[in-house]
């Protein structure tokens, strides 16, 4: 940039020259030069605010833009917190067979407080306490001012009630949302469900954990996404569920039992239809477990498949069958039953001192129920494979059935197994199982001799078909269980149509504190299966303490007690389950006087 | 005798002065005002107890303070920068030994009839400050380094003393406010290079520091940049607050809940419905169109500025509407992208809608400038 010198001589001469006053080029140029300056930064400045503007312009810009998107977009509660994992809300549905649904769940809200949001906590506390009687106020508006800033009220609140706190509209009353385990058909099948309750909880959801039965036994299925809701589909039929614990529980009250289970398999799957135990209990109000006394007495008490008990004479039959198995005797051998029996120190003897003997034909031992018949029987097998036998029918060991409690219950077995014990085993004396055990052992001669493994699921495949008991012994055991029935201990046990076969037991309960046994305590059981020719189904009724007071002295054998109950279950059921009656030619109508 | 006192001639005088206001702008703010009585009026339930009412009280006082600021001429304003700004520094200084300590943080004066709030007032004073210093500096001179070095610390003493407060978001708009300043004085753009590239090494010295001894940021304000970055991650704590705003903008839509159907906010799920969070209240209540509206109306008040600045060929004229526009626009769009979870949440009100005295007063103060530079420019 060429500069003009303030005062140019040659401008400055020449105005010299014609006699003005040179100050003036010099003050001219002065003022010259500023504005030129002043132009300049005023350029510049312009330029500046220009870039200021855009700026600006561009805030806004932002700001117009996320006001635009905040409103267009749909407003969405906070999701759940980070802090800890997601916790998974979501558990599969567990149907029945048929796809009816036997646990669900149910969108509800649990109720927390936030008192550093409340505007009046003296008034939230006075008007929460109106809509839960069970809450105090003293209490809640002590916990509202100790400064904590979060604390839960109601883990589970009705829709109702959640109006009723909304309507407080109190800002520090806050909702949040939980999925809930619903049973819709209360009671029904409690022990297969068993129940559930929140595990990790957080604001916006909680963790619903099974807490017994398959709840708890598919815990981890249930809970897992990836199997994308697909419900559990159980083996239970509902109907056929229902129907058997509406008699059963009618059966124990008249047979004043204290409990009662019973358990309908299919014979050929090992297929769980329907099973009860009583008292029951309602699995969305599970009850806190017994703190004192004998759990067995609980409600929540599983008696089909914790429950092991001396099952009595049911078991006679796989002594017969055994024997027929191993060809030592036929069903019309002739078997010494002259009672009492010694045994060393031991005395065997039949039912109210009785003497069938001197001899009974296999049949027969089993029809009239002969201690002394099966202990000679059991006396030929030999306690080896007495022991080895029993063990493939799975009495040595728990059940695989998929509910939480049957890896705890382990039958209870003879430590020392000797002659005395192959005797009273042989008669279901000093082995106890369950009820499931049996059901499991009755279906394989039910079944034609083929071993069955209980299970719960609808789409359980059979993994082992091992064959423990030929066509033929099984089927000389079934007739014998069917005449069981119709000329022998069992003759309530007879619905027109249905041919049942089956065994009583009665077994005397042993003293809680050793010492023998009670005389007037039984556990009471009928194990039977219909229809006898070609078992569908096989039926365990076991009645705990029942005691027949119609007569003149009570009575308490299976044949009085279990038996009626177990027709009147099969009366009910076998319509239901499709079978069609087929009516005997020849059905003996007879009551022959029940005994052990 | 300064290019200003040249022109003096043909300035208009006494109650003529009137006819010389910038009405547009008068009629601007009390617009924005009014929107803002109508929310507090909402907030308060449909009552003018507690908030409308005295904050009407205070835009009257502020109004009042604009007219007689406006008819003062503007070079006695630019003759007692320098003591203006001295002055505040003083107030900072007694608000460090003297304040009342309010939320966590020491911000006022108790003057006795209102509390006086002196970073308020410290924005408009370093404004003048600037604006007078550059009128004074040869425009030659302006990006020499001991003359860049001046402004720079003129900014940074004040912004220090209300960091110090802790006040994160008026040090911060005294930041930017002084750097504008300079910006459209025609410093060096290096500078502004230099100090963007330096900003960009602190921010990331202070997250390195952060669980160090020398840790540079309080806890909260660790915090506070977490959950803008994120206000998910704890909704009900320190994210709570723009988690509900964002819920209640978005419960907005496009036209609204309607006029008192607010329920974020009436509800007291907001937190500050009535100062710095008042804007979710309208945008909840007025929905897009009404929240645009008031950016509308800022915009205007902005763009009126700016223009205002553009005729003024008086320098410190000019630099002070810059200086106060930039110092009013960085208060609106600092409180709605905070609301609207676009920055984090550093506690700036709305201006002119939130419920706040000094902040109104010195901010109407600040336009009686802006009006009396704009009366007594050179024609």
């Amino acid at each position: 940039m060429i500069r003009t010198p303030l005062r140019p001589l040659a401008r400055v001469l020449e105005a010299r020259e014609k006699g003005e006053n040179p100050d003036k080029i010099e003050r001219e140029n002065l003022r010259e030069r500023h504005e030129q300056m002043r132009d300049k930064s005023r350029i510049r400045a312009e330029g500046r605010l220009l870039v200021l503007g855009l700026i600006f312009l561009a805030g806004f810009g932002a700001i117009g833009g996320r006001m635009a998107t905040i409103s267009s977009a749909e407003p969405q509660e906070p999701v759940a917190s980070a802090s800890q994992a997601a916790i998974i809300a979501q558990r599969a549905d567990i149907t029945d067979r048929n796809g009816n649904v036997l646990a669900t769940n149910l969108a509800t809200h649990a109720l927390y407080a936030q008192p550093h949001h409340m505007i009046d906590k003296a008034r939230v506390a006075r008007e929460l306490v109106q809509i839960f009687p069970d809450l105090e106020e003293e209490a809640l508006t002590r916990r509202f001012s100790d400064g904590r800033k979060f604390l839960w009220i109601k883990k589970k609140i009705s829709p109702e009630q959640q109006q009723m706190v909304h309507d407080i509209g109190d800002p520090g009353l806050q909702f949040g949302p939980r999925e809930m385990r619903l049973y819709p058909n209360g009671a029904l099948a409690a022990h297969i469900l068993g129940g559930a309750s929140f595990g990790r909880e957080g604001v916006q959801s909680a963790e619903v954990i099974g807490t017994a039965g398959v709840e708890k036994a598919f815990d981890d299925y249930l809970r897992d996404a990836a199997n994308g809701g697909q419900p559990l589909r159980l083996s239970i039929d509902l109907t056929i569920q229902a129907a058997l614990e509406r008699v059963l529980h009618g059966g124990m009250v008249m047979m004043n039992a204290k409990g009662a289970t019973a358990v309908m398999m299919e014979a050929k799957t090992g297929k769980i239809v329907a099973m009860a135990s009583l008292p029951d209990f309602d699995p969305n109000e599970r009850p806190t477990p017994l703190t004192e006394g004998d759990a067995s007495d609980s409600p929540l008490f599983n008696r089909a498949v914790q429950g092991v008990y001396e099952l009595g004479s049911t078991f006679k039959i796989f002594t017969a069958a055994q024997a027929m198995e191993l060809g030592l005797v036929n069903a019309n051998s002739l078997v010494d039953a002259d009672a009492p029996m010694k045994w060393g120190k031991h005395k065997i003897k039949e039912f109210k001192n009785k003497n069938y003997g001197p001899y009974l034909s296999v049949t027969d031992v089993m029809v009239k129920s002969s201690n002394v018949g099966t202990a000679n029987l059991a006396l030929q097998i030999g306690k080896e494979r007495q022991r080895a036998f029993l063990k493939e029918l799975g009495f040595m060991s728990p059940t695989s059935v998929e509910l939480v409690e049957a890896p705890g219950a382990k039958p209870l077995t003879p430590k020392h197994w000797g002659d005395i014990h192959t005797i009273t085993v042989s008669y279901g004396h000093g082995l106890s199982a369950s009820p499931l055990h049996l059901a499991s052992a009755y279906a394989t001669i039910a079944n034609g001799g083929i071993l069955v493994k209980p299970t719960l699921l609808a789409d359980a495949q059979p993994t082992q078909a091992k064959r423990v008991l030929s066509q033929e012994s099984a089927a000389d055991a079934r007739s014998m269980l069917r005449q069981v029935v119709t000329r022998g201990t069992a003759s309530f046990g007879d619905v027109e149509g249905y041919a049942v076969g089956g065994k009583t037991g009665t077994a005397d309960k042993p003293k809680e504190r050793g010492g023998g046994y009670y005389d007037d305590k039984v556990i009471a059981t009928f194990a039977s299966m219909f229809p006898a020719h070609s078992p569908e189904y096989v039926l365990i009724v076991t009645l705990d303490e029942p005691e027949d007071r119609t007569g003149s002295e009570p009575r308490r054998t299976a044949g009085w007690t279990a038996v009626p109950v177990a027709a009147e279950i099969i009366r009910r059921t076998a319509p239901l389950m499709g079978l069609r009656p087929d009516f005997e030619t020849d059905t003996p109508v007879a009551l022959i006087r029940t005994s052990n | 005798m300064t290019y200003l006192q040249y022109n003096v001639k043909s300035v208009p005088t006494g109650w003529r002065k009137i006819l010389y206001l910038n009405w547009a702008l008068v009629l601007l703010l009390s617009a924005v005002a009014a929107a803002g009585f109508l929310m507090l009026y909402s907030v308060a339930g449909g009552s003018f107890s507690p908030w409308a009412e005295p904050q009407m009280k205070r835009f009257a006082m502020g109004m009042t303070a604009m007219f007689i600021v406006a008819f003062i001429p503007i070079w006695f304003w630019r003759n007692i920068s320098t003591l203006a700004y001295l002055g505040s520094i003083g107030l900072l200084l007694a608000v460090e030994f003297f304040g009342v300590v309010g939320m966590g943080a020491q911000r006022w004066i108790d003057l006795g009839f209102m509390r006086l709030q002196p970073s308020e007032l410290m924005k408009i004073a370093l404004v003048m400050m600037l604006a007078a210093y550059y009128d004074w500096l040869d425009i030659k001179k302006v990006s020499r380094p001991l003359f860049v070095l001046i402004p720079v610390l003129l900014i940074l003493i004040p912004t220090a003393l209300v960091l110090k407060q802790p006040d994160l978001g008026t040090s911060l708009l005294l930041l930017m406010g002084g750097a504008v300043v300079m910006f459209v004085a025609g410093v060096h753009w290096a500078y502004f290079a230099a100090v963007a590239s330096l900003g960009v090494g602190a921010i990331v010295g202070v997250f390195a520091s952060r669980g160090t001894p020398w840790q540079l940021l309080k806890d909260y304000q660790y915090r506070r940049i977490d959950t803008f970055l994120d206000p998910s991650q704890d909704p009900l704590g320190a994210g709570y607050h723009i988690t509900q705003s964002k819920i209640a903008l978005g419960s907005g839509g496009w036209s609204g809940r309607g006029f008192m159907q607010g329920t974020q906010s009436r509800l007291n799920f907001l937190p500050e419905k009535h100062t710095d969070f008042i804007f979710t209240t309208l945008a909840e209540e007025f929905g897009f169109v009404g929240a645009s509206s008031l950016l509308l109306l800022y915009a205007l008040i902005i763009i009126f500025c700016i223009s205002s600045a553009i005729k003024n060929k008086d320098r410190f004229s000019s630099l002070l509407i810059i200086g106060i526009a930039t110092t009013f626009f960085l208060f609106f769009a600092v409180n709605m992208s905070m609301v609207m979870g676009l920055a984090p949440v550093v506690g700036v009100p709305l201006p002119l809608v939130s419920y706040g005295g000094s902040a109104m007063l010195v901010l109407l103060a600040a336009f009686g400038l802006v009006q009396s530079a704009h009366i007594h420019r050179p024609r």
